[in-house]
């Protein structure tokens, strides 16, 4: 039952094949044996199963609040969470517990769902790799799958692979079977490239479609929760709920919800995709080319109209959300002084002085180097010939999406990643900023211009490790673009990963969702 | 000093050697490369076993799908003179961001960041306005002039680690930082008291 | 003001104006000077120069050269981004919101009463609305400031071009009025920080956030005053003109509405000089003494041969004297950027710029609608108490300038049958004058309008002499409720109508005083007064003083 999907948990609380107690618990254990994967940084054992007890009766009256009533789900550490201690991965926020919840998380609780704890990140969410926390590196669970082990010849402690960032704690969570849903948060790819390496779905919505009030900023221009979950229906689901109207959060917007579910049977004739011809970029793997090539086949030979396309600015992408990031981050990081909260020094010679050591003590070298950075192009003599310049080619990048958008196509495929997933020993042999350089090419674009993307796991590569492809919808269009997703989705049939020894759902099973839907609903 | 655009980026991808964590990585390899303007991008490889024949993906292909990448690489002569920062710059940057840069290594870093910056102005960007964010024609939300929030002292408060009665407690301030020698001194003693 | 910073303006305005009068036609290219020559009554101006000098003939002098920022707290009941009471005293950290305190997560919300405010005072300054702003990210450390920025409008504010008209009293007697104007760069929207008290004792800064996230207006002014005392008047006319607004209460002693002073020297004609920022000026009075200080030390230091430094001065109001604070002018860069968690403002207009259709009315701000609100400002005021009871230009400028007072006059007005220039006499002298001297405002006057307009009436009845009506009115003054006809029959003040009895002492003293009336009849008219002072005193005042003296004249002719 771990490794169901929401849709199929749901069904199996109201049939009374298992209760939400029963099923919390289960995850709880998980959560214990899957330890090593340092997935939580906190466990919400008490909470949990006080939730669960109450989802419980309102099944037992007959009376659930809805889809997600009484499902397990994990939070990034960079969600405010009321009373319950919210670091962000970094000592600056150790022992911090913010007096409010994150609109997000409180509309997830309002539905029921229950809160299994907060997942590690990279520190304040910089980072591809989930490796620079405060708390020690996420491991990716297919590390531990059979289909790797079986491929390597060394021993798992020491060719562990990584997540990808920065939310490998919830990609891991949810990939490893104790958690049905996690929010992560997707800046430059965040959600989306553990979601890939992890081999799930990871949807990042339209820019403004989810409220970011108690999220803790990284770039406020491009910051979105994002959803991490097993099947793309699970992940339309979770978007209806969450998407709406703040008024606490006023980049917000309104957009009417829809009533009801992601069709099963959907028509691909009428959708054209797009592939961008700047998407191959230097370093794309062979296999990840090949999967992106397989998956234009299957659109084609069902009907589809598949188009090469131009995005011209592709390459300076990166290079434009490097100058605004690290802008951002600059000023997003100047609270963290340790008068109102959180770590402070011992220093109290004089405020500066006090400011100095604890952003030293509190912030990692990641943290530190990019606020020097984004100081650095916000000072007024480089303000106009990095800032602005900049800002020049967001817009250049925005304008070849909507130019694309224009010309017919409704969805973009391209890749998610670079390549399946890296071992952690060679992923450190970069710094942070490299790496995530490199990593978040297909990704940031993305967020730049404020489009909804999901990663849809492909197949496995060589090594046993999940490839993904990225769809990029038209703003606000996060429906269609999750209905190709789904229909993608059942195409592919990718396996679900099989965890030796664990209580997965039966043995020798490689299918996918769609078949044990089908049995399910049977 | 090497510079660090995206061509020698990506070179980095094909020879995960162990590098010094920020440093700049030279070698007769790279040498070669940059005196060319063709590049031929080898395949991503691994340190992996030799895999069994059935066991392989079969390899797709598709004439919408790029079989090479597709990026113009940025050659040096495109760009500025790499910059270097100056002592009182980074002296300057630390009293403003009050961050440290704790050591040469991440004064590199910085000139490293600022050279992939560089890379901008490949771009021409003549007559384009520049786009604060994507809501440029969203409406700002406007907020009803009725109290809602504060009155919750007591709960901020027990978010402090210093207070006093109902204040919050800062060191005198309009003092300024002291000189680098003796920041650097006063972060090492500080981040010993840490350790213990 | 102080008698140097009276002196120095004087000796300034003495050489300006021998060089008007010498050269009438030539126009001065310096800014400081916009006179509006309009029925409000001709002036020389009383602090600039008004002419290009040339070279050869007369030495160029040093003039100052005054540029505000005004900080407007904004009269509201809610902070500018957040939801938090706005309070001039309570609890520490009881008006404090999440995004008050800077609690990461915590996002800013705009309140539409900040920029109805906004715009009602830059159209009443006016100012040119902008149908867009932005908000921008201003960063720099300090204790109160728990973000490490403040937002404000750096590069596209709410309001700009636009020009505060001020006047004041000048001359000898204070009697004219001179009307000027100063030209006003921006209005724009920030926000206000929080408090810290400083704990010598302990060496420790105590935080209070109450005040961090208050809204304010800052008003950007041009560098088109020239003096203290301009500057002075200036800010009480803001203040007027805002309190009238009600978009901010003004009150300089509660920090609602501060001023920082950027003063600089120069010679007209030539460039601007370094100019030094002056803060800490918490009234108006200490702005004008301040500004003048500032000014002739900047004189002296240029004509010892020095230069000013660029800088920033505290005003020590017990000196009188500014002192330099530290400096950060080299160091400081504020790195402003785009608040990105706030779209751009949009305002609209009912008829050029119609809102979007279907778009909620409380999301929108009509500036017309706005413009429609504006009630009647202080010079419009003025002059209508100038066309309504004909007063002189100067006395409906002290109305207008104390506060109450127009309305104590109006009430006196509309009580009596006297007319409103002899009530006038009465209001800003008599009652005026015992407030100031007794420290009280309007709102204490233990004369209520209606008593003086009873006492008025009396001495429009001939009931009571002018003299006695003095008498009365300081019993009046006394508080103890009684009416003017009471404490003039209690006192026997009433007017003495028995002429015989009049010429009787009228003689009594014309014989009692032979000196006296000699030198009168040699010319000197004024020993008169003394005869006729020697006859209120016998009479107790109660006779008509004109009487009297036209009996005496009589008498010593």
């Amino acid at each position: 039952m771990l490794g169901f999907t929401i849709r199929e948990i749901s069904l199996a609380f109201r049939e009374g094949r298992i209760s939400p107690s029963e099923l919390c618990r289960k995850c709880l254990n998980h959560i214990k044996e899957t330890r090593h994967l340092n997935a939580y940084i906190t466990v919400t054992e008490e909470l949990a199963l006080k939730q669960a007890e109450e989802s419980e009766g309102r099944f037992l009256r007959g009376a659930p609040k809805g889809p997600l009533d009484g499902i397990p789900f994990a939070v990034k550490d960079n969600f405010c969470t009321e009373n319950i201690e919210t670091t962000c991965a970094s000592r600056m926020l150790k022992g911090y517990r913010p007096p409010f919840n994150a609109t997000v998380v409180q509309k997830l609780l309002d539905q029921g769902a229950v809160l299994l704890g907060k997942t590690n990140l990279d520190e304040f969410a910089m980072g591809a790799g989930s490796t620079d926390s405060a708390f020690g590196p996420v491991r990716n669970p297919w590390s531990y799958s059979d289909t790797y082990r079986d491929q390597s010849r060394a021993e798992p402690d020491s060719d562990w692979v990584i997540t990808g960032g920065s939310s490998g704690g919830s990609a891991a969570a949810v990939a490893s079977l104790s958690s049905f849903l996690a929010l992560g948060s997707d800046t430059g790819g965040s959600t989306r490239n553990p979601a890939a390496l992890c081999g799930i779905v990871g949807l990042k919505p339209t820019y403004g479609l989810l409220s970011r009030h108690g999220l803790i900023p990284l770039v406020n221009s491009m910051d979105v929760p994002g959803i991490l979950t097993r099947s793309v229906h699970d992940a339309a689901t979770v978007l209806g709920v969450l998407q709406g109207l703040d008024v606490k959060d006023s980049t917000t917007i309104y957009h009417p919800a829809p009533h009801n579910d992601l069709p099963d049977d959907i028509d691909i004739r009428k959708v054209c995709i797009g592939i961008p011809k700047e998407y191959h970029a230097p370093g794309l793997s062979r296999e990840t080319v090949s999967q992106w090539s397989h998956v234009a086949d299957l659109f084609e030979r069902a009907g589809a109209t598949v188009r090469e396309v131009s995005l011209p600015h592709t390459q300076y992408s990166i290079v434009c959300y490097h100058v605004l990031c690290t802008a951002e981050v600059a000023s997003n990081m100047a609270r963290f002084d340790g008068l109102e909260y959180g770590h402070r020094s011992a220093v109290s010679s004089s405020t500066e002085a006090l400011y100095a050591t604890t952003r030293h003590e509190g912030f990692n070298d990641v943290v530190r180097g990019r606020i020097l950075s984004g100081n650095y192009f916000l000072l007024k003599r480089n303000y106009q010939h990095y800032f602005v310049k900049a800002q020049q080619v967001r817009r250049l990048i925005a304008d070849d999406f909507a130019q694309v958008f224009g010309s017919g196509v409704d969805v973009l495929l391209t890749p998610t990643t670079l390549s399946d997933a890296t071992r952690y020993s060679d992923f450190i042999q970069e710094d942070n900023h490299t790496r995530s350089m490199q990593e978040d090419v297909f990704t940031q674009p993305v967020n730049i211009a404020g489009l909804p993307a999901v990663s849809v796991p492909a197949a496995l590569s060589q090594r046993g490790l999940p490839i993904s492809l990225q769809l990029i919808g038209r703003a606000l269009q996060d429906r269609k673009l999750l209905t190709v997703a789904k229909w993608l989705e059942q195409q592919l049939a990718f396996p679900q990963i099989q965890l030796g020894g664990l209580e997965a759902r039966g043995g020798g099973r490689s299918l996918g969702v769609s078949q044990r839907e089908q049995t399910s609903v049977a | 000093m090497a510079s660090f655009t995206l061509r020698n980026l990506f070179s980095r991808l094909r020879n995960p050697r162990p590098l010094h964590r920020c440093g700049v990585y030279r070698s007769a390899r790279e040498d070669r490369l940059s005196s060319k303007q063709t590049l031929t991008w080898c395949r991503w490889s691994h340190e992996t076993t030799s895999i069994p024949h059935e066991k392989q993906n079969s390899h797709f292909h598709n004439s919408k799908v790029p079989q090479t990448p597709t990026w113009e690489p940025v050659s040096e002569d495109h760009l500025p003179p790499p910059t270097q920062v100056p002592l009182d710059l980074v002296d300057k940057l630390e009293r403003l961001a009050l961050v440290d840069f704790r050591n040469q290594d991440a004064v590199a870093c910085l000139e490293k960041a600022i050279r992939f910056a560089d890379q901008l102005h490949v771009v021409n960007t003549e007559g384009v306005e520049p786009m604060d964010s994507v809501l440029e024609d969203r409406a700002l939300y406007l907020r009803d002039d009725c109290v809602v929030e504060g009155g919750c002292a007591e709960e901020l408060l027990q978010l402090s680690k210093n207070t006093v009665e109902e204040y919050f407690v800062a060191p005198p301030g309009n003092i300024p930082l002291p000189q680098r020698d003796e920041r650097t001194a006063m972060l090492k003693d500080s981040e010993l008291k840490l350790k213990f | 003001m102080a008698a140097s910073s009276m002196g120095l303006c004087t000796v300034v305005c003495n050489i300006n104006r021998k060089i008007t009068t010498r050269y009438p036609r030539i126009f001065s290219l310096n800014t400081c000077h916009h006179v509006c020559r309009k029925s409000f009554g001709s002036s020389t101006q009383r602090c600039h120069s008004q002419a290009q000098i040339r070279k050869k003939s007369v030495p160029q002098q040093l003039v100052g050269v005054v540029g505000l920022e005004v900080h407007a707290q904004i009269h509201s009941n809610t902070k500018l981004f957040s939801g938090s009471q706005v309070r001039f005293s309570a609890p520490p950290n009881s008006l404090v919101s999440f995004f008050d305190a800077s609690l990461p997560g915590a996002l800013p919300v705009l309140n539409r009463r900040c920029v109805e405010a906004a715009v009602m005072t830059g159209l009443a300054l006016e100012c040119t609305i902008n149908r867009k702003s932005l908000f921008d990210r201003k960063h720099y450390f300090y204790a109160d400031l728990p973000a490490g920025y403040q937002i404000t409008q750096q590069r596209l504010p709410i309001a700009v071009d636009g020009r505060l008209r001020y006047s004041h009293l000048a001359g000898r007697k204070q009697n004219q009025v001179v009307t000027k104007s100063v030209r006003i760069k921006q209005i724009q929207l920030e926000q206000d920080s929080g408090k810290s008290l400083h704990d010598d004792s302990r060496s420790q800064t105590l935080i209070d956030l109450n005040r961090a996230g208050v809204g304010l207006m800052e008003l950007v002014m041009e560098p088109d005053l020239c003096c203290g005392e301009e500057a002075a008047a200036a800010v009480r006319e803001l203040q007027l003109i805002l309190q009238t607004l009600g978009t901010c209460q003004g009150n300089m002693a509660e920090g609602q509405l501060r001023v920082d002073a950027n003063v600089s020297v120069h010679r007209p004609g030539e460039p601007l000089g370094v100019r030094t920022e002056v803060k800490n000026i918490n009234s108006a009075r200490f702005l004008a003494r301040a500004i003048d200080y500032e000014i002739q030390r900047q004189m002296e230091v240029i004509g010892s041969g020095g230069t000013v430094l660029n800088e920033t001065r505290a005003f020590d109001y017990k000196s009188g004297q500014t002192f330099p604070m530290r400096d950060k002018e080299g160091l400081q860069d504020y790195r402003f950027m785009p608040e990105p968690n706030l779209p751009p403002l949009l305002l609209y207009d009912s008829e050029t710029a119609p809102p979007p259709q279907g778009v909620d009315p409380q999301q929108v701000v009509l500036i017309d609608a706005v413009r429609k609100t504006i009630p009647e400002l202080p010079a419009v005021r003025r002059e209508r108490l100038v066309d309504t009871f004909g007063l002189l230009p100067e006395h409906s400028f002290t109305l207008v300038n104390e506060d109450g007072l127009m309305d104590y006059f109006v009430g006196v007005a509309s009580q009596t049958r006297a007319e409103p220039k002899k009530v006038i006499g009465w209001v800003i002298k008599d009652v005026l004058g015992l407030l100031k001297q007794q420290g009280l405002n309007v709102s204490q006057s233990p004369v209520s309008p209606r008593r003086l307009a009873q006492l008025l009436d009396l001495l429009e009845d001939g009931r009571v002499s002018s003299s006695a009506a003095k008498l009365v009115f300081l019993e009046l003054w006394k508080g103890t409720g009684r009416s003017p006809a009471q404490i003039v029959e209690e006192q026997g003040l009433g007017m003495m109508d028995d002429s015989a009895e009049i010429r009787r002492i009228c003689q009594s003293v014309i014989d009692s005083h032979p000196e006296e009336v000699r030198a009168i009849r040699t010319g000197n008219k004024k020993v008169l007064n003394k005869l006729v002072g020697l006859v209120q005193k016998e009479t107790k005042g109660r006779a008509d003083p004109v009487r009297v003296r036209a009996i005496l004249e009589e008498g010593t002719s």
